[in-house]
């Protein structure tokens, strides 16, 4: 292991990069883009550092790769008493495909940002050492090796979140109304994450209570958990799902989706970076981490597919009648984070029925279902990976369209294609890939998610399969939905005459070219099936010897041939081609609204009239429930606690303060720089000492 | 490398090689000055002797870990018997030390408090202090730990005084002295009984008689006025009143020196005598002596915290501030466990940085013509961000703010009297004291970072502030300390741990 053991300085050399941008980042003036090329050779060589270690995981360099064994290794950080916390690294595939991605995505970003962010000035520094910043969170959780500190890099992602949505809040370039909606944007993404991290805190405590460590040895090994759960399976349940609460609030899905579209109101970088392509992702890296504790209780996974599916479902109705365009894709990117969860829950879910823990074994009693449950956690990844690339992709497309036109309406776009090709066609790749149009990316991730689901519903008994039947239907219709309102947004953008005041043509090269390579994984990141990388991405119980768990892995799944053989079962397979027929017909619906205008969009919602409509548009009024929920519940909690407060809190506080401050004035006015007082003082001391020591001798029994 | 060179070299004296260097150095920077009659001149010199007395500290602390063999002054413990003892303890001490005087003497030169005309004596002082911390560290009797106290002190009137332009200097020094004679008086009046009492001034054979003998009228006088003898050094209360008018009336580094240096020798001296003489002892009941050292913990902390509320001056503040620090390294006395000896420690080292830091922000604010009011320092978030920051850093940490340094070791040093080997030990509640406490002294720290952050500056006062760049050196380096302690405590921590074994001699 030669490039392994330095694996520390994926995350340590974006630290290192904030540091100086933001602290001597006033002497790096416009040459060097106010410190933008530092944080760019940083990131690449993060990525470059991060690929050799993969290489070097998986045995493609050095002598051998320990693939899949994961690679751990750590330094006491301190300890407490008899408890010692460590810091370290922790190396899987799973690690490994989350660093590769994570600085890809952001090397291509940060490159992009240079001509985006170029009109800002000195300001750039601040933007770039704060993304510095956030890449060492990203990076960081992905190499963490204990749960401590994951949930460590994991505040520090939330603060930069919160930092960069409200880049614009001091100054805004489209006037202070907008500069006040960032802040509270930034504010309200605050809160809300907050709230999932205070659960996700929780679930902490609790499994350390449970498992008595947080390193992830401790806490995945298939021994520690089936004992553990023997002793304590409801504690462990209690923790799986508040660990999960802590994903809701990080990933946005129901109910605590709101604050992402709002987020949309941060430059488009830091949507297409934080809030597409890898923050957001952390919460499905979580429940894929901790996958081994989540399959002990089949009702977790439940609730995992439950709220991904209906999360996906719900995103994909409020983009169909946006009219922003990075709202839009907002919320097809939390409907695309639903139908990872829907996955990892489905799969999940056969996983935990087809396992039985007992007298500190974990033995797989129907290796079928194991065989589901591993293909879920397989489409859930892959699609995770899919869909960074195209929803970066489309990211800064729409970024591209905003920089040249100045606006975020698609109402006033329209006929940008012959001013802007290159962003167009990169942007109908990212489309086709996200709608899941045959031999893109999405469209092999999509079609394993919705057939994983399936097989949930065919396989478990009667009641919970018309649960799953439901998630599959809602599947395929946030498909339908997924691929028209990607093409509304890409005909309103780019076809038809152009509506607006004022195009500047297409966008500079460093902005163009991270899109064509964007493109290019945009589009043939899902072949990795056909490579049988998906072997590669599975959750798999490792060293089984007649059936038992003996050690949880990612990867190495040894069957032959598994890619080939799912792409063939997914193009003898029916529910395939309904997918492809309802996308075609949701192209071809979008096409003949928004180009031929043949069907009038307005006859369907009564012109913006009808109650479905209003509702949607009104984010099902999550907004003002949440307002009025907080408002009169809130408010009324808060009178009756603010009034114990002030009476009775507040006055004995004050009364201590006051006490404190008092007897502190006091005491100084004893000290009345006269030298006989002093003096007096230190023998009257010496003389209450001694009274003091007789008390207690007296008292003790010693004379 | 290993020690084996010094001690073909030096023989008999490698135990107090630091020492000597030191004292060479004291000597010839009078000539210094005399030749060069320059400060930049005679503050490289003392920096290259602390430098050198330093690496060769560090190289005989990494021998003596390794090896886990004492040096000896006279090679074994019974030449001289034994006066001067090389430990792990003493060495951790005394590159506590170094650190103090590298930072004092650093900023000394550029500092326009520090006298012109008297530099050479000035440094020459600055070295003895420190060479008399160095030697209580390593004494092994008394006599010798009273005699290093002694150099200490004399030397430190001088030095407060130095400051001859300010009659407060010289109101300091005064009292000073006069308070000082009193706390040396008491000092050797105690020694004096314990000797009578128990007939041995050897720090190993303390124990030893005290168990033979038991309590007698004549010990418990003699430990309660060393008590107060050395307490003054430290300033706890009741024996503190002297701290701020010193601190305050001193040049800014000598206060620092004063209150980083001088206070910790009086917390070694605290855990060599009192705490090697009373832990473990079952025979004779010492829990009166645990709850005495519980009560001065209490009070210096209370009294340091909330007199520090109603300071304006922000040198006083910091005075009160350390007793208040005093106290809290004071509970490792009550609890006499390692662990919290380890705490003890490990705060020590961290209220060096924290707390010297501060008062160099103060020094460089000084030479920059800003005053010593808090309410000077009204919007210095403008006027200098990087100083403000800075000042930030080490009140809150002070305060014990996560993850700075302050806090990691508060965290050790108070869990150290809430957990004794897995159950809640005795002194909870003086955890809870000291809690309650940190909480009271977030008020005036955070008093001066509103009024740097939020306050406008004063009108006339809105330029930006030049000061000496050594100053922001120094700073720098302690604010990287700061953080990278408060991160990774380990590297240091693990030391403490190593020392506060070996003075207890438990392996």
């Amino acid at each position: 292991m030669i490039i392994l053991d330095y694996v520390w300085l994926v995350p340590l050399i974006p630290v290192l990069c904030f540091v100086i941008v933001g602290f001597l980042g006033n002497k790096m003036g416009p040459k060097m883009a106010e410190g933008g090329f530092l944080v760019i050779a940083g990131t690449a060589a993060s990525f470059v550092i991060a690929l050799l270690c993969t290489l070097e995981y998986v045995g493609f360099i050095g002598d051998g790769g320990l693939y899949p064994d994961a690679v751990t290794n750590s330094i006491t950080w301190f300890s407490v008493g008899s408890y010692t916390l460590t810091f370290g690294y922790y190396i899987d595939i799973l690690s490994c495909l989350m660093m590769l991605f994570a600085s890809f995505i952001s090397l291509m970003i940060f490159t992009y940002s240079l001509g985006y962010m170029h009109d800002q000035g000195p300001r750039q520094r601040r933007y770039f050492a704060e993304v510095a910043l956030f890449l060492t969170g990203m990076l960081g959780l992905a190499v963490s090796s204990t749960l401590l500190e994951l949930f460590i890099f994991w505040e520090i992602m939330g603060l930069c979140s919160y930092l960069l949505i409200g880049f614009w809040s001091f100054n805004h370039p489209e006037g202070d109304d907008k500069a006040d909606n960032a802040a509270s944007a930034a504010k309200k993404a605050f809160l809300v994450t907050r709230l999932g991290d205070v659960c996700l805190m929780g679930g902490l405590f609790v499994l350390f209570f449970t498992m008595g460590g947080l390193e992830y040895t401790t806490v995945f090994n298939a021994t520690n958990l089936a004992n553990a759960w023997a002793a304590n399976s409801g504690l462990l349940t209690l923790a799986a799902l508040l660990i999960f609460g802590g994903v809701i609030g990080k990933s946005a899905q129901f109910p605590l989706l709101d604050w992402l579209p709002d987020a949309m109101a941060g430059p488009t970088t830091v949507s297409a970076l934080i809030h597409a392509a890898t923050m957001v992702k952390a919460g499905v890296y979580l429940v894929a981490r901790c996958f081994p504790l989540f399959v002990l209780e089949p009702n977790v996974m439940l609730f995992v597919a439950i709220i991904g599916g209906v999360t996906a479902f719900f995103a994909a109705t409020m983009a169909m009648n946006n009219m922003n365009i990075k709202k839009v894709l907002a919320y097809s990117t939390l409907s695309q984070l639903g139908y990872m969860f829907l996955s990892l829950g489905a799969g999940g879910y056969m996983m935990a029925l087809s396992i039985e823990v007992t007298g500190g074994q974990i033995i797989i009693q129907n290796p079928e279902y194991f065989t589901i449950g591993c293909l879920g956690y397989a489409a859930g990844c892959l699609h995770m990976v899919n869909h960074a690339f195209f929803k970066a992709l489309l990211f800064l497309c729409s970024g591209s369209v905003i920089h040249a036109n100045g606006t975020e309406d698609m109402r006033l776009m329209g006929g940008l294609y012959k001013q802007m090709p290159k962003t167009a066609i990169t942007m109908l790749i990212g489309t086709l890939s996200i709608a899941g149009f045959p031999f893109f990316a999405g469209f092999f991730s999509k079609d394993l998610v919705l057939d994983v689901v399936f097989e949930a519903f065919h396989e478990t008994s009667a009641n919970v399969n018309y649960l799953f039947i439901f998630l599959w239907f809602l599947g395929i219709v946030t498909a339908f939905m997924t691929a028209f309102y990607m093409f509304r947004l890409w005909f309103m953008t780019f076809m038809g005459e152009y509506r607006g005041h004022h195009c500047h043509g297409e966008s500079p090269k460093s902005m163009t070219v991270p899109l064509m390579i964007l493109a290019i994984f945009a589009f043939g990141a899902g072949f990795a099936l056909l490579l049988g990388w998906d072997g590669v991405f599975t959750f798999f119980g490792n060293h089984h010897t007649e059936g038992e768990v003996l050690q949880w892995i990612v990867g190495g799944w040894d069957r032959p041939n598994v890619g080939i053989h799912w792409i063939e079962e997914l193009f003898t397979n029916w529910k395939t081609y309904v997918t492809i027929v309802l996308v075609i017909v949701a192209i071809a619906l979008a096409y003949l609204m928004y180009v031929k205008k043949s069907i009038n969009p307005g006859k369907f919602s009564k012109d913006g009239q009808s109650w479905l409509y209003r509702t949607i548009s009104n984010r099902y009024y999550f907004p003002e429930i949440y307002n009025q929920f907080s408002w009169k519940l809130g408010y009324d909690v808060a009178r009756g606690v603010d009034f114990i407060d002030k009476q009775i809190i507040d006055g004995t506080v004050n009364g201590l303060s006051n006490a404190v401050c008092g007897s502190g004035d006091l005491m100084s006015k004893a000290q009345d720089g006269n030298l006989h007082t002093y003096a007096s003082v230190v023998l009257g001391g010496i003389v209450v000492l001694f009274v003091a020591v007789m008390l207690l001798f007296f008292y003790g029994g010693v004379f | 490398m290993d020690a084996s060179i010094f001690t073909n070299i030096f023989g008999y004296y490698t135990a107090i090689l630091p020492m000597i260097i030191m004292i060479i150095g004291a000597m010839v920077m009078p000539a210094v000055y005399m030749l060069t009659k320059k400060r930049a001149a005679v503050t490289a010199v003392s920096l290259v002797v602390v430098v050198v007395s330093a690496v060769i500290n560090l190289i005989m602390l990494h021998y003596i870990g390794t090896m886990g063999d004492y040096i000896y002054l006279g090679g074994t413990s019974a030449t001289f018997s034994g006066l001067f003892v090389y430990t792990s303890f003493a060495g951790l001490m005394i590159m506590l030390f170094q650190i103090v005087a590298f930072f004092a003497i650093l900023v000394s030169g550029s500092s326009r408090e520090v006298t012109k005309l008297h530099f050479g004596a000035y440094g020459a002082l600055m070295l003895i202090a420190t060479t008399g911390m160095m030697f209580v560290v390593a004494a092994s009797d008394l006599i010798g730990i009273f005699v290093g106290v002694e150099a200490v002190s004399i030397s430190s009137y001088a030095l407060v005084t130095l400051k001859r332009a300010d009659p407060r200097a010289a109101e300091a020094g005064v009292k000073y002295v006069i308070i000082g004679g009193l706390s040396t008086a008491l000092t050797i009046y105690g020694i004096s009984m314990v000797y009578g009492s128990l007939g041995t001034i050897a720090l190993d054979g303390l124990q030893v008689a005290f168990v033979a003998k038991g309590w007698t009228w004549g010990l418990v006088i003699g430990i309660i006025t060393m008590i107060a003898g050395y307490g003054f050094k430290i300033a706890a209360a009741p024996f503190h009143m002297w701290a701020p008018d010193v601190y305050e009336g001193a040049a800014t580094p000598v206060s620092m020196f004063l209150a980083t240096g001088s206070k910790k020798m009086g917390l070694a001296v605290f855990f060599k005598v009192f705490l090697v003489m009373f832990i473990g002892v079952t025979a004779v009941k010492v829990e009166p002596v645990q709850y005495l050292f519980a009560i001065i913990a209490a009070v210096s902390m209370t009294v340091g915290n909330v007199v520090a509320i109603a300071q304006n001056n922000i040198k006083r503040m910091l005075a009160y501030s350390s007793i208040a620090q005093a106290g809290y390294i004071l509970i490792a006395m009550a609890v006499m466990t390692p662990y919290a000896l380890t705490g003890g420690l490990f705060h020590m080292f961290t209220h060096v940085f924290m707390k010297g830091g501060a008062f160099l922000i103060v020094g460089a604010l000084i030479c920059a013509g800003v005053g010593e009011k808090i309410s000077d320092y009204n919007g210095l978030a403008r006027r200098s961000p990087l100083m403000a920051f800075a000042m930030m850093l080490f009140l809150f940490s002070l305060a014990g703010v996560p993850p700075l340094a302050g806090f990691t070791s508060k965290f050790v040093l108070f869990s150290g009297a809430i957990y004794d080997g897995g159950a809640v030990s005795t002194w909870v509640w003086l955890a809870f004291i000291a809690i309650l406490n940190s909480a009271i002294s977030l008020y005036y720290y955070v008093r001066v970072i509103k009024a740097m952050y939020i306050e406008k500056p004063a009108k006339g006062t809105e330029g930006k502030l030049s000061y000496p760049k050594v100053f922001a050196i120094a700073i720098a380096l302690c604010a990287i300390a700061v953080v990278v302690l408060g991160i990774y405590p380990n590297f240091l921590l693990e030391p403490c741990a190593t020392a506060a074994k070996d003075l207890l001699g438990v392996f």
